[in-house]
């Protein structure tokens, strides 16, 4: 009935690796508008820029084994927690799953053959590499980095002589590149589905990237204007967050926060995009309630964007808003809180196996449910007045960002690991690996909880010597962290070039990108899908093989 | 795409000259808190025509199109209206 | 027939996507603009007697004038389009650049105003500015701030119309094709809408 004379091009069956199109070497990869290539060199940065936030951390933990000075000066440590956070902020975990999975995986699990925008695509990434490259330029150039804390707080952010302009300019930068990227994946999801692949059949996956993009598209240029004015500020003395102009530096606060505060959002729902899809394949059971997921998903998005008031509860907010915010924030636990039951329901009476991306998971459910209920005691008023500002704040974010999305990001290594590179790693290595970085985790940040509940204020260089068991300890939990994390890259490293060659679909999952080969072809299908089932029906799809 | 007649395009343009005129002139008079209101209302009337006509928003069908201006009203509304429960209130509820 | 679907979705260029990604964009500049709106209401609730008292410094008839040629510019863009959309190529190109001329010169204008204001050394941290109340002080730093981004808005606005009247004349945008200047189109009429809201809030605070 149809006529494929004129249109049957011959799509190249080779892997997308070997199919480098006009150009050759190094050019076809950062000049690619393939999605899959675009994906995995934001996947080389992505854990580049990891290894070296984690290299901070660790010297951070390191001064703090002990009060007082121990291997550097104080505002060199200022300097490392500032660039701690900005690098694992804006370059790591923000853009890490959207850019690397959302990219390599949307276009396939939605049966496209790539995003909607390739070429804004490849735009993306360049922002990206150039917005770091100007943060790393803040570190080696004039007076070194910023030591005002990743969140650049007005008035100090417009005195201090240090590299403020350039890393305000970076990370303006790297904003246009999340916007881009989620103009480019709404649309794709809007437009480019298979046929038969409605909204209800999306993997929760593709809803979770979804939701994302929104909170990138609508919040992240309200940081974008805060950081140009902050530059303005310093070099033209516009006088908009300077008290002795005028200006209010509460305000710099809520126009900061009305993206960060999102931000969080973008850093975690994607993540639960990933142990919703994860989830049921490793319990052999569809997913329990779907739709409530999908819409959970978007209800965060929303209701994520009301809350940011509950960062700036002691800074001289009024009650009303305090009373406000705390109340939205309470409420905004509440589609979180959903996802987990969820999650949990989805396990009850499955088939459980037991693989490394499982694992991950189920580390996920725990430590963010443990983040979430921290989240809920400081977003209480009372508890904040004493809770601000001490340890139990970056224990709870890590708990979160690292515990949950952290941990994500892992189980979606380890998930799609075998698609990606054709290859397996080593599933009892990377267990191993999983139960380091979980003991070390817990006793690292557990003792940041405690530390912060007797009164250690954060950003600290120095501490009353009560403190020092808990820091103790920390440190230490630390280092068993980082052990596990080498032995969990040294392990997926091993796998990329040593690993046995995987099957198209070794986890047996019914969404579309088991369907085709490991590694994808160029142009992912052959024939575009035509989708007649949802992507957790297991029974359906084993049936039609 | 229905091709749009000129003379829609010059009506809109006419009607966009008007509404200038009136914000002009309500300027000049003192009506005291409602000014800003009435210059926002105008405003919102003329980006209204805009987006509508000179955008073509109004012969759009899908939904999406449909939802995306009123969603980043929706979003601004609500930025604007926390930051002042903040602003508006630092002395106390009076 | 799902089939036929399939078929079409590889085979047609997509201008509804090409559409949204668009609007997409324009969304995210409404709200890059939008924080200065709400940076410009808290202060204007804070100051003001001194908003109004810098406001009567301004040049009304000019910014007035100025908000004519930037509508006017919005019909002649629109009307571009529809030149094309019906193939009266050489019509769509007159109004192309007379929208680009429209900009141009509100361009103009704007760098008159700024210069007046200048030699009068009221800029951002003149001595002169720094002596006055507070609310004037913010008053000034939120009207270049929000002028001089809308100007380059405007600046990039005409760069991007010029790319437009090029492929126009190599026949890479046409009637067959003309998403592009549709996109483009919506991207102008971005900045004047801009400039609608802009226009009463610094020119006619009473």
């Amino acid at each position: 009935m149809t006529s494929t004379g004129a249109a049957e091009s011959i799509r190249p069956r080779i892997s997308f690796y070997e199919d480098h199109g006009r150009y050759r070497g190094i050019l076809s990869w950062i000049l690619s508008l393939d999605h899959k290539r675009i994906g995995l060199l934001y996947f080389i940065f992505v854990i580049g820029f990891f290894f070296s936030g984690v290299v901070l951390g660790f010297f951070m933990r390191l001064e703090m084994i002990a009060p007082g000075g121990t291997i550097m000066k104080p505002r060199t440590y200022n300097s490392l927690f500032t660039l701690h956070g900005i690098i694992m902020i804006f370059l790591v975990v923000i853009p890490a799953i959207p850019t690397i999975f959302g990219n390599f995986f949307l276009p396939i699990q939605i049966g496209a053959r790539d995003v909607a925008f390739p070429r804004i695509n490849l735009l993306s990434w360049w922002l990206y590499i150039s917005g770091a490259t100007i943060v790393a330029l803040s570190v080696f150039t004039g007076e070194g980095p910023p030591d005002t804390g990743w969140t650049f707080y007005a008035p100090y952010s417009l005195r201090t002589t240090v590299n403020v302009p350039l890393a305000v300019s970076g990370v303006f930068i790297l904003g246009m590149s999340s916007i881009l990227t989620g103009i480019n994946l709404v649309t794709t999801t809007h437009r480019l589905r298979a046929p038969g692949m409605t909204w209800k059949r999306l993997p929760l996956f593709v809803w979770a990237i979804y939701a994302t993009s929104w909170v990138q598209i609508l919040a992240t240029p309200v940081i974008g204007i805060t950081m140009v004015l902050v530059f303005l500020e310093r070099f033209f003395g516009v006088g908009v967050f300077d008290p002795t102009k005028g200006g209010d530096p509460i305000l710099y606060q809520h126009m900061f926060w009305i993206y960060s505060h999102p931000a969080t959002y973008i850093m975690i729902l994607p993540a639960m995009g990933i142990v919703s899809d994860v989830v049921p394949v490793f319990a052999r059971k569809k997913i329990f309630g779907y739709m409530a997921i999908a819409l959970s998903g978007m209800a965060i998005a929303a209701v994520g964007s009301l809350v940011w008031g509950h960062h700036m509860f002691v800074s001289g907010q009024s009650d009303f808003a305090n009373l406000l915010f705390s109340l939205l924030t309470f409420l905004v636990a509440v589609p979180s809180a959903i996802k987990v039951f969820n999650w949990v329901a989805t396990l009850h009476k499955g088939s459980i196996v037991l693989e490394p991306p499982l694992l991950f998971c189920l580390s996920f459910i725990f430590l963010f449910s443990i983040g979430g209920l921290t989240g809920l005691i400081q977003g209480a008023l009372a508890p904040n007045m004493h809770l601000h500002d001490t340890y139990w704040i970056p224990a709870h974010f890590h708990y979160i960002i690292f515990g949950g999305m952290g941990f994500g990001l892992f189980a979606a290594f380890h998930y799609w690991f075998p698609k990606m590179f054709g290859r397996m790693y080593n599933r009892k290595t990377a267990k191993i690996a999983w139960i380091i970085m979980f003991v070390g985790f817990n006793i690292f940040y557990f003792s940041m909880l405690l530390l912060g509940w007797e009164g250690m204020p954060r950003r600290y260089y120095d501490y009353l010597p009560q403190f020092r068991p808990l820091h103790l300890t920390a440190t230490f939990g630390s280092w068993i962290l980082i052990a596990g994390l080498i032995v969990m890259f040294a392990n997926l490293f091993r796998g990329l070039f040593k690993g046995e060659k995987a099957e198209d679909n070794p986890w047996d999952a019914a969404t579309l990108e088991w369907q085709i080969p490991s590694p994808p072809p160029t142009e992912n299908f052959e024939k575009i899908p035509v989708i007649q089932h949802g992507p957790y029906d297991f029974k359906e799809f084993s049936r039609n093989g | 795409m229905k091709t749009v007649k000129y003379r829609t395009y010059i009506l809109v343009w006419v009607g966009l000259v008007i509404l200038t005129g009136m914000t002009f002139s309500f300027a000049g008079m003192d009506l005291g808190g409602w000014t800003v209101l009435i210059a926002l209302a105008i405003a919102g009337t003329k980006s209204g025509l805009v987006l509508n006509y000179f955008m073509h928003l109004r012969s759009e069908r899908l939904l999406i199109f449909r939802v995306i201006i009123p969603l980043v009203m929706a979003v601004f509304l609500v930025f604007i209206l926390l930051t002042f429960a903040d602003l508006a209130f630092r002395g106390g509820v009076k | 027939m799902d089939e036929v679907k399939a078929f079409v979705l590889e085979e047609t260029r997509d201008k509804t996507g090409a559409k949204l990604g668009m609007w997409l964009f324009i969304l995210s500049e409404l709200l890059l603009f939008g924080g200065m709106f709400i940076l410009y209401s808290a202060y204007r609730y804070k100051n003001p007697v001194d908003f109004h008292h810098a406001s009567r410094e301004l040049e009304v008839l000019l910014g007035t004038f100025n908000t004519i040629i930037l509508l006017t510019s919005s019909l002649s863009m629109a009307a571009s389009i529809s030149a094309l959309q019906r193939g009266q190529r050489r019509l769509s190109m007159v109004l192309l650049m007379a929208t680009m001329a429209l900009g141009l010169l509100f361009l103009v204008n704007k760098g008159l105003e700024w210069g007046t204001k200048i030699e009068h050394g009221i800029y951002p941290n003149s001595p002169i500015l720094l002596a006055r109340a507070k609310g004037e002080i913010l008053f000034y730093g939120l009207y270049y701030v929000m002028t001089g981004l809308h100007g380059l808005h405007v600046l990039v606005g005409i760069c991007i119309l010029c790319g437009m009247l090029i492929f126009i004349a190599k026949d890479r945008i046409n009637q067959m094709r003309f998403v592009p200047l549709e996109n483009a189109g919506l991207y102008w009429h971005l900045v004047d809408i801009i400039w609608i809201f802009l226009y009463p809030l610094f020119y006619l605070i009473t």
